[in-house]
């Protein structure tokens, strides 16, 4: 209580100060003038900026509530009519089921029925008293036409789909996206809004540099809006998908640009080529797994190549600050590690007939064990730990076994507990957890000086590029929330954190829509990177979890991270099946298939 | 997909994770960040260690006692009252660790939550100013009647918590630090602020905790009449009085400190009695003081009976008093029996002003109690202590001789409050091994006293 009336004693004073210092300085002519009036007037726009944003990119995302669809119906015998509500269809007798069928003859889980590419499928999961269609019982799966009579143990059922052609989406109805259209969020001027934000950021750390000014900074940040606006204008165009994502995604990586610029400006180019990459990266796996039998194509291809640079990182790689890591071509150096997690991803995922066909997960397990033990030799525990997180995750998704899961967790966690005590700069990390204001200028020093640069930055920042931290090593990848922090204030340092967060509450919300679960358990799986590793990084660095070397998705510098955030991205976007409602002007048209 | 969808909650889980992680991060944030930021690493406020920037101190009067110019710091002109003050400002070499340039340093450098540390103009750091409640002109006073000797004098403002006065010695010339002695016993502590850190042990002042917790606990006691007849013995031991006092009532043993009368009340009351109206006066626990922590009193009753418990109800036993709590307490009971606050910074006009007293006063005795001890303190100085050496203060007080053994003198204390709405003061004096409290505390008031309300 008590520091909450001095704190706001103080923004009280500060606001009455702030007119005194503009009033007094009118009177001395100061060669800085213009540049100093510019920073304190645009610390208070950019938060704001950052918040409306970040309310009008939410915004759109939450409303995939609002679309409900049936895609067929069952009939049984006696006119029950049980409809069918999502892609896949889990039939059995298990209370989990999406069709349940309390009957003797009928298997915990019996079958599953698909909707995918314009046909109905049906597959037989081992069940004991097998599937039957018009009289023949299945080997594996089958494919049905409406009208087809599916036995399931002696029940009958007959399929017809909705009142919708086959295989178009489900659109919504006439009169609620006249609705939904007149409450629409302008995607157009959000994009304009984040464009402002990146240009008047680039503006404020070039006026910051003074003389000192890098040229490249302008230009880089003059091609990066180029390239948001030849995307957003290709995207709006070709596709039909809503973007709120992908926006939030260049706010992040203009936050990016701004972080290096003001630590690193030389590498800024690199950064942006990373970044270019990453969206070609993510537009590639996007158009890839849309379909679900190249997806899994893709799969084994992504799990070979990881292997492959697993064995060259532990070969071939480099050791930097201890921990090998690296790859050097020659021209670029990349971390294979970043890579392998969308391999990983794609290695979990499953379609739900595979999932509940396939009851263990052994090749899943040895893969990840084979990841694991690589991360280990590199001695990259960050990594480590990101991705056991991810497999709770995915094991979890698929088998939904706690026990097992909590057993194997235990085993592995006293395992790491064991070996990890032995490596002195891991113990040295876990000693200085908790206490770094005791080692303020030896292991908790990274650790403070971001606590530093956070209180000094308070709400608004002390504006870009006046930072002290970018000079620490490893400011721009480790310890980036604390430059955040410092300069651009805490609002947008919390705020790009709600980002990552919100990305996940975006996946939950997808999964409960989309198409198999596939894309349900690919989009979560990516979805939990995103947050471990942001957890790592920010509550590492402020001493909150012990200090490791990890990077935030989109916000670190870094080719390899940057590229593999985009990529990890295209996983959760490909379970969005949204579709933005036809404007007036386009439901005239409506055989258009755009 | 249903069960697909019900498993993704564990998704749920983990962003849940990560918001904990924040929201412990922001409540470190909100109470310490004013603290991180003045680490001497931070290049926003110091270069090569040293502090670049700092708004300048004020008195209550807006006597400069404290600018910097041109990265020098400057204290005020006159040698006794920068010397005087030193302990409020600081020195140069944080070397006191309450002073102002340590314990306001976030103010003193422009840092405030919202802004953090920046300054739109690095010229003009007035908005970076304090004023401080002190009266330089009287703590230079005060530091003069303590010339020679170690110890403090606080006085404060009993109804808006302002510390008019604030002074320990032995003192130094903030401007000239490189000459004190170290070794020299006579610079024992310099560095201390006796007033608010230091604890002693009480003596007779004690007795006024005795007194209150008589008035609340033992019947009839403004007629009750106690006999002394200059010692009684209580088990082995033997607790006497400089002189027997005869028959005496509460008032009249609190007005003569007989301490056989409050060797007997002590056992009337017990041990949890006492404790509790000593935790009540503020002993066994801290006051902040705009955030500086004083030291604690202790009163430890938990194992004293017989002769131990009457020591300690005299001021004796293990009791330790810390004079700034103590002046709070004679506050408290000038002031109906609510303790305001002590505070250093003056936050005269500012939001601050408004919220400050709803939240922190404390009632810590019933209102008849403060009165009727009251009207007790005002005997003692009318009856035994010599109004004339007080004329027109109206003062209240009780004086205490702490015998601290081992073959030294006893600490001089002098403590209580001005009875006058124009002047509402709390006081307390102490001088460490000099003698008694009326001989040497109570002189020393006097003049300082005089002086303020001149």
């Amino acid at each position: 209580m008590n520091n909450l009336g001095e704190s706001l004693k103080q923004i009280w004073d500060s606001c009455i100060n702030s007119i005194a210092d503009i009033s007094a300085t009118m009177e001395i002519m100061n060669l800085e003038l213009p540049s100093a009036i510019f920073t304190l007037i645009i610390r208070w726009i950019l938060p704001l900026l950052a918040i409306t944003i970040l309310w009008r990119c939410i915004l759109p995302l939450l409303q995939v509530r609002k679309q409900k669809a049936v895609w067929g119906y069952l009939y049984s015998r006696g006119g029950a009519k049980t409809p069918i509500k999502h892609w896949e269809n889990s039939i059995g007798r298990s209370n989990s089921s999406d069709i349940v069928i309390n009957l003797p003859y009928i298997s915990k889980n019996h079958a599953v029925l698909t909707f995918r590419d314009g046909t109905w499928f049906i597959t037989d999961l081992n069940s004991k008293n097998g599937v039957k269609v018009n009289g023949e019982k299945i080997e594996k799966t089958a494919s049905l036409t409406p009208g087809d009579v599916i036995s399931l143990g002696g029940k009958e059922m007959v399929l017809f789909p909705g009142e919708k052609e086959a295989g178009q989406a489900p659109q919504l109805d006439i009169i609620s996206s006249f609705i939904s259209s007149s409450k629409q969020v302008k995607t157009g001027v959000t994009f304009f809004l984040i464009l402002l934000f990146q240009a008047l950021g680039c503006l404020q750390v070039c006026l910051s540099m003074g003389d000192n000014l890098n040229p490249i900074i302008p230009q880089v940040f003059l091609l990066f809006i180029f390239v948001e606006c030849l995307f957003y204008f290709i995207t709006r165009q070709y596709s039909r998908k809503y973007f709120e994502l992908e926006l939030l995604c260049f706010f992040l990586c203009g936050l990016n640009l701004l972080i290096v610029a003001s630590a690193a400006p030389h590498s800024l180019f690199t950064q942006l080529l990373a970044i270019v990459f990453g969206i070609a990266v993510y537009m590639a796996i996007e158009a890839i797994i849309r379909d679900l039998g190249r997806a899994n194509r893709l799969k084994y291809i992504l799990v070979a190549s990881a292997l492959v640079l697993l064995v060259l990182n532990l070969t071939i790689g480099e050791v930097r600050f201890g921990a090998k890591r690296w790859i050097d071509l020659g021209f670029i150096t990349f971390q294979p590690s970043e890579f392998v997690k969308i391999a990983f991803i794609m290695a979990g995922t499953a379609t739900l007939d595979r999932l509940l066909t396939v009851r263990n997960m052994t090749a899943f397990i040895g893969f990840t064990a084979i990841c694991v033990g690589s991360l280990v030799l590199m001695r990259d525990f960050g990594m480590v730990v990101v991705f056991f997180g991810a497999f709770i995750v995915i094991a979890f998704m698929r088998s939904g076994d706690l026990r097992t899961i909590a057993l194997t967790s235990s085993g592995a966690v006293l395992g790491a507990i064991a070996v990890t005590s032995f490596i002195p700069y891991i113990a040295t990390r876990l000693e200085a957890w908790g206490n770094v204001w005791d080692h303020a200028y030896t292991i908790g020093y990274q650790q403070t000086q971001t606590m530093i640069a956070a209180a000094s930055g308070g709400l608004i920042g002390v504006g870009g590029g006046n930072g002290y931290l970018s000079g620490i090593a490893a400011a721009d990848t480790d310890l980036v929330f604390g430059m955040l922090c410092e300069e651009w204030g805490l609002l947008i340092a919390f705020i790009a954190v709600f980002i990552i967060v919100f990305f996940s509450i975006y996946a939950l919300l997808l999964t409960k829509k989309c198409r198999s679960s596939f894309y349900a358990i690919a989009a979560c799986g990516a979805a939990s990177i995103f947050l471990i590793q942001t957890a790592l990084n920010v509550l590492g660095s402020v001493d909150v979890l012990p200090l490791t070397g990890i990077t935030i998705p989109f916000i670190s510098r870094g080719g390899s991270s940057m590229i593999a955030s985009w990529g990890l991205l295209a996983l959760i976007k490909s379970a969005d099946e949204r579709l933005r409602p036809k404007t007036k002007k386009y439901y005239i048209k409506e055989g258009d298939r755009s | 997909m249903k069960l697909i969808i019900r498993r993704s909650a564990i998704l749920f889980i983990f962003s849940l994770l990560l918001l904990t992680g924040l929201v412990l991060f922001l409540g470190n944030y909100i109470n310490n960040a004013s603290t991180w930021v003045q680490h001497s690493s931070n290049r926003h406020l110091y270069t090569d260690g040293k502090l670049n920037t700092t708004g300048n101190i004020y008195d209550r009067s807006g006597r400069l006692l404290l600018e910097m110019i041109e990265g020098n710091i400057n204290f005020h002109e006159d040698t006794t009252i920068r010397t005087a003050v030193m302990h409020a400002t600081g020195d140069l070499n944080d070397n006191v660790a309450t002073g102002a340039l340590v314990a306001f340093r976030d103010r003193l450098s422009g840092w405030n939550f919202f802004n953090g540390v920046y300054e739109f103009d690095d010229m003009n750091t007035s908005g970076n100013d304090i004023t401080l409640n002190l009266d330089a002109q009287l703590c230079a006073t005060a530091y003069r009647e303590l010339a020679g000797h170690k110890g403090a004098v606080g006085i404060y403002n009993y109804e808006t918590g302002e510390i008019i006065c604030m002074v320990s010695t032995p003192s130094f010339d903030p401007a000239h630090p490189g000459n004190i002695p170290f070794d020299d016993p006579r610079h024992e502590g310099v560095y201390i602020n006796r007033l608010l850190s230091s604890v002693y042990v009480p003596g007779s002042i004690f007795k006024l905790v005795t007194s209150a917790a008589a008035i609340d606990h033992i019947p009839h006691v403004k007629e009750k009449v106690y006999k002394c007849e200059g010692k009684i013995q209580i088990g082995e031991d033997i607790v006497s009085c400089l002189t027997p006092c005869g028959e005496v009532t509460l008032e009249q043993a609190l007005a003569t400190s007989c301490n056989t009368t409050f060797a007997q009340i002590s056992l009337e009351l017990g041990s949890k009695t006492l404790q509790d109206y000593a935790n009540a006066a503020g002993f066994n626990s801290t006051m902040h003081v705009d955030g500086i922590q004083t030291g604690m009193g202790r009163v430890d009753l938990s194992d004293a009976e017989g002769a131990n418990l009457a020591w300690a109800g005299i001021g004796q036993y293990t009791n330790t008093a810390n004079p700034l709590n103590f002046m709070a307490f004679m506050g408290a009971i000038a002031n109906g029996g609510v303790r305001v606050p002590p505070s250093l910074l003056s936050d005269e006009g500012s939001f601050a002003s408004l919220i400050r007293p709803l939240i922190k006063k404390e009632r810590i005795i019933p209102p008849k109690t403060a009165e009727k001890l009251g009207r007790m303190m005002r005997n003692n100085v009318t009856s035994t202590y010599g109004e004339w050496n007080f004329k027109g203060l109206e003062l209240c007080a009780k004086t205490g001789t702490a015998e601290v053994g081992e073959g030294k003198l006893p600490h001089a204390w002098f403590a209580g409050y001005l009875d006058r709405e124009d002047y509402p003061l709390a006081f307390v004096v102490i001088v460490e091994n000099s003698g008694s409290g009326l001989r040497v505390a109570a002189p020393i008031a006097a003049n300082i006293l005089r002086a303020a309300v001149n």
